[in-house]
């Protein structure tokens, strides 16, 4: 509680200050929306940003479990033949610096326009950098005398994945993923401000904004940071329950 | 039969580094050897080709009369580093089965082992824990229970209290020798220390650097292995002689 109550009370305060100078400054509305008008919106609205964001959460789902389980499995390839590796580093890291989101429009038009495979497709590839990345990473790392003890127990090149490798990168594939899941809600909803099937937290923003509906627009932004404040929190506590060990070495 | 024979051993690394020239040594079944000299006489490397981890290039190397490589594949020995090397994700009886499930060994004989070697450390409480959650001296306690339990004729280590303070380490000394006794088996130990070899020995393997070669083999009889015996001039005889030996 005490860790919570000074973020809180700063967050308390910041809307706040944000209602004073939207009141007192007399800042038109289609600028910024004071915080009690979203709020408005937010109540009057909950049902569509609800439905919105079950939409754009299953997206972000499947495009999130669907990028991480191919990051893993090229990390796991990738670290067992050298030259792979080798090649597939720079390359990653080249193609992570490309806006993947700009392939949206793109993707679009190769699938039917009630699709929602292109939005999946968009976000499973944003996810899978910083996944690979970091699990390759991970499993490079290998204490050399775990090593030594693994061929003293004649272990093979499986057993040795299974039991050493795999356990011993958790904590960097858990860095990816901490990375991905908040990049993951950010691919779905801002995949669909290109089009394709429209019915996500992305169109909804794009739509209120059009008709010049601001709080509304805002209000499911609201939905869009709550969808991914939700995502990234799932994954930490899926880290804590994945990892005992760091746990118990905390308490 | 003995424990371990090397005859005509040398290691060349593809560095070109002679690392073991000429090297012959047989220790005997229940025979407690240390092998002591300046850092790049290549215990560590004899050690090494003794666990099968490394080939000699010329030279023969058994364990209880097979090839160093079929015996690492039966799992003749245990083997414990200067860094305990446990699996931090594992529990510490987790740890300690390690071996064991790999030699694929049932889920209740696995516990039962387990606990049985925790015991004989002195960590039977500490089996649901996590290595992080150990101080250095209980994790290289674990180490050694790991190494103990497929229960192998011989043990292999190197500098296992190495890092350790030295009360701790006089008392892991102490609990090794008994647990040694025991269980009846033969060990060949890597150690910097001159009264850690002398305390532990039945015999100290004095090894001299570039290349590195067995200069000497000094027997060690002392009244009795614990405090006392530490105190006798036996052991302080035997400390001055290792010493001159590793002068040369």
């Amino acid at each position: 509680m005490r860790r919570l109550l000074p973020p809180l009370i700063t967050g308390i305060l910041a809307l706040i200050l944000w209602e004073l100078f939207v009141k007192l400054g007399r800042v038109a509305p289609f600028i910024l929306p004071a915080p009690s008008a979203i709020g408005a919106q937010l109540a009057e609205q909950r049902g569509n940003v609800w439905d919105a964001a079950l939409a754009s959460g299953a997206n972000a789902l499947i495009g999130l479990i669907a990028g991480t389980v191919a990051a893993i499995l090229a990390a796991l390839a990738a670290s067992r033949f050298t030259a792979l590796g080798e090649v597939s580093v720079p390359f990653a890291a080249l193609v992570n610096a490309l806006p993947i989101i700009a392939l949206a429009p793109v993707l679009n038009n190769m699938f039917e326009s009630t699709s929602s495979i292109p939005r999946r497709l968009v976000t499973a590839i944003v996810v899978f950098f910083p996944v690979f990345l970091n699990t390759l990473r991970g499993l490079r790392e290998i204490d050399p005398t775990h090593q030594e003890l693994m061929r003293t127990y004649a272990a093979s090149g499986w057993t040795f994945a299974v039991k050493v490798r795999l356990p011993g990168a958790l904590s960097h594939l858990f860095t990816g993923l901490r990375q991905a899941s908040s990049l993951a809600v950010i691919a779905a909803v801002v995949a669909e401000y290109f089009g394709g099937l429209q019915d996500g937290l992305g169109s909804r923003i794009t739509s209120a904004a059009a008709f010049t509906a601001y709080p509304r627009a805002w209000a499911f932004v609201v939905g869009a940071c709550l969808l991914g404040l939700t995502f990234y929190l799932v994954t930490l506590l899926l880290e804590r329950l994945t990892m005992p060990w760091k746990r118990s070495l905390i308490s | 039969m003995s424990a371990v024979d090397i005859s005509g051993v040398s290691k060349v690394f593809n560095t070109g580094t002679q690392a073991l020239s000429d090297v012959d040594l047989t220790v005997g079944d229940g025979e407690f050897v240390s092998l002591i000299g300046p850092s790049g006489c290549g215990k560590s490397t004899l050690l090494r080709l003794i666990a099968d981890l490394i080939e000699p290039s010329t030279g023969t190397v058994t364990v209880a009369g097979k090839p160093a490589g079929q015996a690492r594949r039966e799992q003749a020995y245990g083997l414990a580093f200067q860094q305990a090397g446990l699996f931090e994700w594992r529990t510490v009886r987790k740890n300690v089965e390690l071996p064991l499930e790999l030699r694929g060994i049932g889920k209740a004989e696995r516990k039962a082992r387990a606990e049985e070697m925790l015991t004989l450390v002195g960590l039977a409480d500490f089996a649901g824990h996590y290595p992080g959650q150990l101080s250095g001296g209980m994790q290289q306690r674990v180490a050694i229970a790991r190494a103990l339990a497929v229960q192998p004729p011989l043990l292999l280590m190197d500098e296992p209290f190495g890092a350790l303070d030295e009360m701790t380490r006089e008392r892991l000394q102490s609990e090794l020798l008994s647990i040694c006794a025991k269980t009846g088996t033969s060990t060949v130990f890597v150690t910097h220390s001159i009264s850690e070899a002398v305390f532990l020995s039945d015999r100290v393997v004095v090894m001299s650097a570039r290349p590195g070669r067995i200069t000497a083999s000094i027997e060690v009889e002392l009244p009795s292995r614990d405090d006392a015996g530490r105190q006798s001039p036996a052991f302080f005889d035997k400390i001055t002689e290792v010493r001159k030996a590793l002068r040369g």
